[in-house]
């Protein structure tokens, strides 16, 4: 024991004293801020200052409609932006935006062609064909240089699409007020059978995501320290002298440990930070965050980094034993991304439908219970045989693979120059 | 009493047989070299010493007891393979392995910067082991070792790659330790420092032992067969000669072995007729001959 703990403290030290600790410590939380701002930022529908539309109507009257739905559209999402400047949990870097919309009723195929040379000289950002024969087709062109932006087309569409609502019902003789009534938008309010109210949906998504981004990516980035850790060892001949005093389980343990302790240590401090520099912005955001961030998800959390990094650094370890450089591990290391990068890619099913038979077995799982029990605790804390399944499945499957991991790791140290077959590991496996 | 015995002692990889039969005891107090060509089965042996393996069958035993790994913090190992944690202070480092051997921090970090005063690199103490040179490096590696007082130290290949006056260094701690009771175990293929150190040796090839015993008695063993000659003139009559057994050409001189049975005053009336003699020496044969004689034996 005191072997595990004196090669636990040096690894602690050794790491937490380097450069590269304090800068991943700065940039890590930098990528996650760029990871979750960044596509709100490019993908942010009609938010790139000022634009221009050309509405082509038959009649005045259609044309004059469509503009004043998607001038209202436009300040309607103004008005969100400006809300969501005070609330602390969005802040996103969305800019109000000018929209200018011009009407034309010309309709000549050599009016089309020269708006749509308007458009491709970037004179003017696009062009509603809603002419007559269009709207009789159930089909209206919208002319644009960016035709896969779907969320500024969806919301374009939208906008027509109740502009000609408004037009129809117009003509069976209703008044703007009953037209306002009858195109009034409400909303679906989702409440749990214990009949509370879900929170904040889009929040609740948000936090969830970003606790199991910081999972995973701390998992991973600690995975592969430990591996490095052995390596280093490896390259560095020190293993038999290390060998001469203590046992390979209690290297394997101590230095597991001790880049684990690295690992809880930089996200106390990330914790920390946030909660010192939100401050004030915390007791606003509290609100919000009330009943989103509970005790349950906290305590998930740590359980599920511990239980998914011991797990994980195990196998590692184990690779790190086999190989004798950084080159070689890549090929092997893939085995241990993939299914973490599962995890990821069924996440947001996950989120979505916690209760999916894919969801179920995916968070039972060993290798992908803890990002996915994890997001399942987040959003809808699952039944508890469930819970205590995936962990009882975890800690055996640790057991299991500290015993089949100690055995690689025990051969595999005092093998160097030679990459290791599959068959050779297994022979491995085998050693007395 | 002895410091570790070795009971028929085997070890196999797979097919290939490491180490085979190995049977051999070391006193306390006494300086051993276990010698044999590379690949012979020296470090696999040290291995099984050390707990690093264990053997496949046979008996080790340590101290007069079952080996047991509380016992390692009692022995001091060099192994072949130097290392050390590069980016890691020297002191730090030193500590640090003292530690692991059972020592308490304070008597760790006074015994390290003693040892260092000792072999001259105190004032390397705060310096990252990768900004020292590779002598430097040796001796570190040589005080970790040493640190925890050992009473059993293995040494693997001690002087290899080290400047003679560093060599020199070294050997003088190693007749210190030896006075002091402590029982070593040299391993090394070169034959001049074992020569210079130990009491008995064990030669191994192919893993099984081929010659052992008091060093004394194995030279005795082999007799002043051994003739050195220096000349000037034709070396021809060596060969074919019925009364040389082996001969061994250094350029300056030449090493001669008798065949048996030959007497050497023939051999130095015919060298005589021959040429004209400036040396002419009846001497113990060197442990390196014994070793290529040995160990080509059991080659051939």
């Amino acid at each position: 024991m005191r072997n595990i703990f004196l090669i636990a403290r040096r690894e602690y030290l050794e790491r937490v004293r380097t450069k590269s600790f304090l800068i991943m410590t700065i940039l890590i939380p930098l990528m996650m801020a760029g990871f979750l701002l960044g596509p709100s930022l490019l993908m942010n529908p009609m938010s790139h200052g000022a634009k221009h539309l050309v509405i082509v109507a038959s009649h005045p009257q259609t044309a004059e409609t469509i503009r004043q739905e998607l001038t209202k559209a436009q300040g309607e999402q103004n008005k969100q932006i400006a809300d969501s400047k005070k609330n602390t949990l969005k802040r996103t870097a969305e800019t109000p935006s000018e929209l200018t919309v011009d009407v034309d009723t010309n309709t000549s195929a050599d009016e089309r062609a020269a708006l749509s040379q308007k458009v491709r000289n970037k004179q003017l950002d696009g062009v509603i064909w809603a002419t007559d024969e269009a709207l009789a087709a159930e089909k209206i062109p919208f002319i644009t240089r960016d035709t896969s932006s779907f969320i500024q087309n969806a919301t374009i569409g939208l906008g027509v699409d109740r502009a000609l609502h408004r037009e129809a019902l117009k003509a069976k003789g209703l008044s703007d007020q009953e037209i306002d009534s009858v195109l009034k938008r409400l909303d679906v309010d989702p409440q749990d059978p214990a009949g509370t109210g879900s929170g904040n949906p889009q929040i609740t998504f948000v936090v969830s995501f970003i606790m199991v981004m910081i999972l995973y990516m701390s998992v991973l980035l600690y995975g592969i320290n430990v591996m490095r850790a052995i390596l280093d060892e490896k390259t560095s001949r020190i293993m038999e002298v290390m060998l001469s005093v203590s046992r390979p389980n209690e290297m394997m343990a101590g230095k597991i440990l001790g880049v684990g302790a690295v690992g809880l240590t930089q996200i106390a401090i990330w914790i920390g930070t946030a909660v010192v520099m939100m401050g004030g912005n915390l007791v606003a955001s509290g609100e919000q965050l009330k009943g989103v961030i509970t005790w349950q998800m906290l305590l998930a959390f740590a359980v599920y980094y511990l239980l998914g990094f011991a797990l994980y650094s195990t196998v590692y370890a184990a690779i790190g034993a086999m190989v004798n450089s950084e080159q070689e591990a890549q090929q092997l290391q893939f085995l241990a991304v993939l299914p973490l990068a599962a995890s990821l890619g069924i996440m947001f099913n996950v989120i979505q439908f916690p209760n999916s038979t894919i969801a179920v077995w995916a968070s039972i799982f060993p290798f992908t219970s803890p990002l996915i029990m994890f997001s399942r605790i987040a959003v809808q804390i699952p039944s508890l045989w469930q819970i205590g399944l995936s962990l009882a499945v975890m800690i055996a499957t640790i057991v299991g693979m500290v015993l089949l991991c100690g055995r690689i790791y025990r051969v595999g140290i005092l093998m160097y120059g030679k990459k290791p077959t599959l068959p050779e590991i297994i022979k491995w496996l085998r050693y007395a | 009493m002895y410091t570790i015995e070795l009971n028929s002692v085997r070890k196999t990889y797979d097919q290939f047989v490491a180490v085979d039969n190995l049977s051999f005891s070391i006193e306390q107090g006494a300086v051993f070299g276990l010698l044999g060509p590379n690949g012979a089965g020296k470090t696999s042996t040290i291995r099984m010493m050390i707990g690093i393996t264990a053997p496949d069958s046979g008996e080790i035993r340590m101290f007069d007891q079952p080996f047991h790994r509380p016992q390692l913090q009692r022995v001091g190992y060099l192994p072949e393979e130097r290392g050390l944690y590069k980016k890691m202070k020297v002191h730090e480092q030193l500590v640090f392995i003292g530690e692991l051997h059972g020592m308490n921090a304070t008597s760790a970090r006074q015994k390290a910067t003693e040892w260092c005063q000792k072999l001259e690199i105190a004032d390397k103490l705060q310096n990252k082991v990768e900004e020292l040179s590779k002598g430097m490096q040796q001796k570190i590696q040589f005080i970790a070792a040493l640190l925890h007082d050992p009473d059993f130290i293995i040494m693997d290949e001690p002087f290899f790659g080290l400047d003679p006056v560093n060599a020199s260094l070294l050997k003088d701690v190693m007749l210190e330790l030896k006075k002091q009771g402590k029982t070593i175990l040299f391993s090394t293929h070169r034959m001049d420092t074992v020569e210079k150190l130990c009491d008995s040796i064990c030669v191994i090839n192919k893993g099984a032992p081929v010659l052992q015993g008091e060093l004394k008695q194995i030279k005795a063993r082999y007799g002043k067969s051994n003739i050195q000659i220096q000349y000037d003139g034709n070396g021809a009559f060596l060969e074919h000669n019925p009364l040389v057994g082996a001969y061994n050409n250094y350029g300056n001189y030449v090493e001669v072995r008798l065949a048996p049975g030959a007497d050497s005053q023939q051999l130095l009336k015919m060298v005589a007729e021959r040429s004209r003699v400036n040396r002419f020496e009846l001497m113990e044969p060197s442990l390196e001959e014994i070793f290529i004689e040995v160990v080509g034996k059991t080659d051939a």
